[in-house]
């Protein structure tokens, strides 16, 4: 018996605390799905703020890097569709045309593989032909080196780009925008 | 337009090359492997403490065996990695974390009665523990797909009503304290058929009441508010809670009995989303219970135990509430920080280390380590729930929140009978208590629900 009272003492709340910092840690890890995804607030006032931002910051730093990234983003006053503004994908032509769902935070891979998210089984598609993804809480469209290439407001995608609200995405006979 | 020429243009080419997996970063997994080495961690922690506490020295052995678990279920994640990748991070360390305090809490008692080797019960334990988590991925390997078991929905009700009666039939089952639930299995020990019977009475139940839900829930006349159903269509809540009256009068299993019906009648009410069904079942299995105890000596025990604990007549007598009110001692003697591992006297109440362990956690880790253990379990569950909300197909919802209701439930049970919310039942405390088939039981419902979520984020949100 040679470990004193005092040393149990600590081990014994040291434990405790263990072990609820591993309740809070999976809590916390589970937060958007207790809570919701983080809503935007005061949407009338951020949004021209936001859009005279992304007017004057992304532009610059664009051209400085990938001239060819500046000019695929077609129209710069366009608001860019962020994980804050962005809630759903709204299929606009082809077959499904007017179906839509809603985005989380995860990457939505697209393709003709039933591994997909969203499947798209035509003639024009690949089976990993593009993906969507979050960068800085931006929706980037990359083309995964389809066959018959991807279309951002009627331009061929070939490095990961930006998303405007409302833009047209085209692949294959199927086309969608993301929407508020 | 003119990009849509284009792309016409190019699409002559067909794509031939074989469909490869997108290579996408794990992260899921990622959490779920951080999370598993917390999980470890404290397990490891628990096993030391209890040295230090009950025997005032650390001994090797042990902690070689906690290692065992830790090794087991980072296999499982590994096998996860390949066959589940998309399947929720939280249920495998939450698993872990309870079936470790478990081993540990038992290991503690074995100290205190003294056993040791193939003796020990916290041995034993351990190595039901491998065999667990080996059976948890062997389903994970077979069912690669939930909707698989929909095919055999008769078959698993079949086999869930005759593993739940195999402990009658004579030779093979075994009496213990009353109830007779358990089969004998060689030396090996005794097993209780009725947990595996649970998973196969959800199935059944799911697949059941998704082809037959419509005749459930569409027709019956409109009475006091709520639409009851026809006097026919009454024919599957009554054979299942003649099912589990006779669990009560065969087996004298109270709890069991409580357990499926209380299944049924969830899954029921899911199916149908009518609550005449909820307070008829109710009603039917209270005139159940009512009459029990009215006729049933062992019944009518449990009801006094419950009501009149603390009558110095009722405590000393043979059967009586001494080791409720024991329990209920060693929980007050916790206090809010408990007395530490290892230096609580868990062991004066009888069987502390299976029906009342919660009440030995209690006693060592106070009301802290009871909450963090419920906190614990209520995750378990909400995942459960949560898989089921998330999910497409009816059976996978159905099926997911059966499972997660049957171990809230069986939590429900057992630990408001411990802390005499109910009147006390024997039924084991999910992944905690001593008893090699409960710990099969689980592990294999914390493989089949990281089944499902694994189907539901996989299936494509949209198939144009």
């Amino acid at each position: 018996m040679n470990v004193s009272e005092l040393t149990l003492l600590v081990l014994r709340i040291g434990f405790l605390l263990l072990l609820w910092m591993f309740i809070f840690g999976i809590v916390y890890a589970l937060r958007s799905d207790l809570f919701g995804q983080r809503v935007r607030k005061m949407k009338t006032d951020v949004a021209p703020a936001a859009s005279a931002v992304s007017a004057a910051v992304p532009v610059p730093s664009a051209e400085a890097f990938t001239a060819p990234v500046a000019r695929a983003s077609p129209t710069t006053d366009a608001e860019l569709a962020t994980s804050q503004n962005t809630t759903r994908l709204v299929i606009t032509s082809g077959p499904k045309a007017g179906t839509e769902f809603p985005l989380g935070t995860d990457t939505i891979t697209i393709g003709r593989s039933s591994d997909s998210s969203l499947v798209i089984r035509d003639d024009y598609t690949s089976t990993h032909h593009a993906r969507l993804m979050l960068w800085n809480d931006e929706w980037m469209l990359q083309d995964l080196d389809s066959t018959n290439g991807t279309f951002l407001a009627g331009s061929r995608v070939t490095v990961p780009t930006k998303i405007s609200l409302n833009a047209t995405v085209k692949i294959g006979a199927t086309s969608f925008e993301l929407r508020r | 337009m003119q990009s849509l020429n284009k792309a016409s243009a190019l699409q002559t080419q067909p794509a031939t090359e074989p469909v490869r997996r997108l290579h996408l970063p794990q992260k899921l997994r990622n959490l779920e492997l951080f999370l598993l080495l917390i999980a470890s961690f404290i397990n490891a922690g628990a096993v030391v403490l209890v040295q230090l506490g009950a025997l005032g020295e650390l001994d090797p052995t042990l902690v070689l065996l906690g290692a065992g678990l830790s090794v087991l279920v980072i296999s499982l994640h590994v096998v996860l990695r390949f066959v589940a990748r998309d399947a929720d991070p939280f249920i495998l360390p939450i698993a872990t974390v309870l079936n470790g305090i478990g081993i540990a809490m038992i290991y503690r008692i074995d100290i205190a009665v003294d056993d040791s080797g193939w003796e020990s019960a916290a041995v034993r334990q351990t190595v039901w523990s491998a065999l667990a988590i080996f059976c948890a991925i062997i389903v994970l390997l077979v069912i690669r797909n939930h909707r698989v078991l929909f095919r055999y929905t008769y078959i698993a009700g079949l086999v869930g009503v005759l593993l739940l009666f195999l402990p009658l039939v004579p030779g093979l089952g075994k009496e213990i304290s009353g109830a007779r639930v358990w089969i004998s299995v060689g030396s090996f020990g005794t097993f209780q058929p009725g947990e595996i019977a649970k998973i196969a009475l959800a199935v059944f139940f799911a697949g059941y009441l998704v082809r037959n839900r419509d005749s459930l829930s569409m027709v019956g006349k409109k009475f006091l508010g709520a639409r009851f159903p026809r006097f026919r269509d009454l024919g599957p809540i009554l054979v299942v809670w003649a099912l589990s009256m006779s669990v009560i009068i065969f087996q004298r299993d109270l709890g069991t009995a409580l357990l499926y019906f209380g299944l049924f009648l969830v899954m029921l009410y899911l199916a149908t989303g009518r609550l005449s069904w909820v307070i008829m079942g109710m009603s039917l299995f209270l005139g159940g219970a009512v009459i029990a105890s009215q006729t049933l000596n062992y019944v009518n025990g449990r009801f006094t135990n419950w009501l009149d604990a603390l009558n110095p007549a009722v405590y000393d007598a043979k059967g009586g509430s001494f080791q409720l009110v024991q329990g209920l001692f060693g929980l007050a003697k916790g206090g809010l920080l408990g007395t530490g591992w290892g230096q609580g006297r868990p062991e004066i109440t009888p069987v502390p280390q299976s029906d009342y362990i919660i009440a030995s956690l209690g006693e060592e880790l106070g009301l802290a380590g009871i909450f963090a253990i419920l906190a614990l379990y209520l995750l378990f569950v909400a995942r459960g729930f949560r898989i089921g909300f998330a999910g497409q197909d009816d059976f996978g919802k159905l099926l997911a929140v059966g499972l997660a209701f049957v171990v809230a439930l069986q939590c429900f049970i057992v630990i408001g009978g411990v802390t005499r919310v109910i009147p006390l039942t024997g039924l084991t405390t999910p992944f905690l208590a001593a008893g090699g088939s409960s710990l099969v039981a689980n592990w294999i419902i914390a493989a089949l629900l990281l089944r499902l979520s694994d189907t539901v984020r996989n299936q494509p949100r949209l198939v144009v």
